[in-house]
């Protein structure tokens, strides 16, 4: 008896193991749908994947909020519970609360500026989920200090970018401009393709692009804040 | 490229797609699409107004890579020598490598802008400047023997390297360039919103000849090439806002025809296949064949909704997007409907935007004169998914974008 009892509890964890495995493989895809805000509906679509360490991955599409292939925050899949914030350039933020029903939608609420709205996702196929651009490392002859100088509206403004290696991680970079105050930008990505090198600031909106020219050992670009461009040219510190 | 080749015949090979079947793909974008997509080899290439330029697989509807831009890229890619060329509303010009989307140069223009003009189409109040939310398209490029030509929001066409992203010239216009140049026997082919058409030698941007469309000083309204012109056995054919389509000499400019669409503006850029024009109107929502030697009315068939897109001819089969978010197929014939395919959005219907029977509910697209009124109906149309886009065929499949932010692959 005891065995059979001891059976029977092996065979409900396993079951209830089993269910557990097949509602998060369930989470696994591009599920499409729509927030049913009042007088607008929302496109959503999600990408949720698992990878092969089990932990979750997961990007958004809003068409019509220039928002393709954001990553999701605080992504947590625990058996049929779904959830994850969206916090997208524009200043967007929700929070969605889902749950993945018999019937295969993920249905819940979707909460923006303290007000709800339900959400409804149907799942159309594998999932594509888009990973973040990565820094790149950069060139020796792009590592290490540079200033340069920019005016906007009549003020001067000193720059100051340190761009460092750090391995299998790509480049960072520290972003400092000095006008009326010390202004230091998060630094999001920093790339290197070919001589053109960009540092973003994804928070600021704010970003510098320019290519090094060997000859002269400059980095010729442009100080960029929304449409504003700037020259701006950096000069290796001394 | 832009219309399939140089010279924007807007004939495509392939098989023909007489039958709709299914969606074999969807691709989501974050916002509208009015670029056209264009392929090479297995690689769907198109803009969004997301400021995303995009290379998708063709078989899959997979995205390859993205780029971003700073503005929408409300513009056709061309795509030469393992290069994509793209403009956006940042004011630049874009050479990416086509299999990785990595930057091989970026050319700034003097900037972007929309046409724009006191009490533009009558819009209130009178005295204002007022931005042309139908002026939808950016120039999209065009390759010939190592040049990029363009068009741009600062009245100037411009001729770069295809190579060195480097300026070789640029002809200056009195007005915003947002129709797309032709190439055709060493002369670039172009019109502008200062009303004038263009023809330049392609070696070195001097004027060739220019021949003047209609003008209309009180509201601005019937003014300006937005369509691109097609260039095809010594004849240049574009359309106009002033309502008609034109047949000019392309040795001389001298007018051969006009083809009048009744106050309706052609922004739809005519495809030239076997003798006959092939075009459509806005207001008047005409699908129109003409013969291209003498202009005379072939087929006129009323549409159900503004068209600005493009037609594509493959074979015996038209394709042309419509601003109620379908895609037609018709009979390059008779003209007659073959198929038609309506987004989802455009089903939807929300606040009633179009009739029951698919034309637009005017009274409740633009309910009033001011020009916020008038803006935020381009918005609604936008919600039903209209087809600005130009249909690419090929090997048997349908590709267009919509304003619904998708781009859709249809056999």
């Amino acid at each position: 008896m005891k065995q059979s009892i001891l059976g029977l509890a092996a065979t409900a964890i396993l079951l209830a193991s089993a269910t557990v495995c097949r509602s998060e493989e369930s989470a696994s895809g591009r599920w499409e749908g729509s927030v049913q805000i009042p007088d607008r509906e929302l496109t959503l679509i999600v990408d949720l994947a698992q990878t092969k360490n089990g932990a979750w991955t997961g990007s958004v599409i809003i068409p019509g909020f220039d928002v393709k292939g954001k990553a999701v925050n605080d992504l947590a899949v625990k058996g049929s519970e779904v959830s994850f914030a969206i916090a997208t350039g524009r200043g967007l933020q929700a929070v969605l609360k889902g749950h993945i029903a018999a019937d295969g939608t993920l249905a819940g609420e979707f909460a923006q500026a303290g007000n709800t709205a339900r959400f409804v996702l149907k799942k159309t196929g594998p999932p594509q989920v888009e990973l973040p651009l990565r820094s790149t490392a950069v060139s020796k002859e792009i590592e290490g200090q540079w200033k340069g100088q920019y005016e906007l509206s009549g003020y001067p403004r000193k720059v100051t970018i340190k761009v460092v290696n750090r391995g299998s991680e790509g480049a960072a970079a520290d972003f400092v401009v000095v006008g009326r105050k010390t202004t230091t930008l998060p630094v999001d990505l920093v790339r290197q393709e070919g001589t053109l090198l960009t540092i973003d600031s994804y928070e600021t909106g704010i970003s510098y692009e320019g290519r090094f020219n060997p000859e002269s050992g400059e980095i010729k670009g442009t100080f960029n804040q929304g449409a504003i461009e700037i020259p701006l040219v950096l000069q290796r510190a001394k | 490229m832009f219309r399939g080749d140089p010279n924007h015949s807007g004939l495509y090979s392939g098989p023909e797609p007489r039958q709709f079947h299914r969606v074999k793909w969807k691709f989501p974008t974050g916002n509208r699409i009015v670029s056209s997509p264009v392929i090479q080899g297995k690689t769907i290439y198109f803009g969004s107004d997301d400021a995303n330029i995009y290379a998708v697989d063709a078989e899959s509807g997979r995205q390859i890579w993205k780029y971003a831009t700073k503005g929408a890229v409300s513009s056709t890619p061309a795509v030469a020598n393992g290069v994509v060329y793209a403009t956006s509303y940042d004011g630049k010009l874009y050479a990416l490598n086509s299999e990785t989307g990595a930057t091989k140069w970026k050319f700034a223009t003097e900037g972007e802008r929309r046409f724009e003009a006191k009490g533009l189409h009558g819009m209130q109040p009178r005295n204002q400047t007022i931005a042309d939310p139908f002026d939808i398209y950016l120039s999209s490029p065009v390759v010939v023997q190592n040049t990029v030509y363009f068009g741009s929001g600062d009245g100037n066409l411009y001729a770069v390297d295809a190579v060195s992203g480097e300026l070789k010239w640029k002809f200056k216009t009195g007005d915003v360039i947002h129709a797309s140049p032709a190439f055709s026997d060493g002369l670039i082919y172009f019109g502008s919103w200062d009303s004038c058409f263009y023809a330049v030698d392609a070696a070195n941007g001097k004027e060739r000849w220019r021949f003047h469309g209609g003008e209309d000083p009180l509201v601005h309204n019937q003014v300006g090439f937005q369509s691109s012109p097609a260039v095809v056995g010594g004849v240049v054919y574009t359309g106009c806002r002033d309502s008609n389509v034109y047949a000019l000499d392309a040795a001389t400019g001298k007018e051969k025809w006009r083809c009048n669409n009744e106050m309706s503006w052609v922004n739809s850029s005519p495809a030239v296949v076997q003798g006959k024009v092939f075009f459509a109107t806005s207001d008047s929502s005409l699908f129109r064949i003409v013969d291209a030697a003498t202009g005379k009315e072939l087929v006129k068939q009323q549409d159900k909704a503004y068209i600005f897109s493009s037609p594509a001819v493959v074979g015996n089969t038209v394709l042309i997007g419509v601003l109620n978010g379908t895609l037609e197929a018709r009979d390059a014939k008779t003209g007659d409907l073959l198929w038609d395919y309506e987004v989802e959005k455009s089903k939807q219907n929300k606040g009633w935007i179009l009739t029951a029977d698919r034309k637009f509910n005017m009274p409740l697209l633009f309910p009033s004169g001011l020009d916020e009124t008038t803006i935020a109906g381009t918005v609604r149309e936008d919600g039903i998914g209209s087809v600005y886009s130009s249909p690419l065929a090929a090997n048997g499949i349908v590709y267009f974008g919509s304003a619904d932010g998708f781009l859709y692959a249809l056999e």
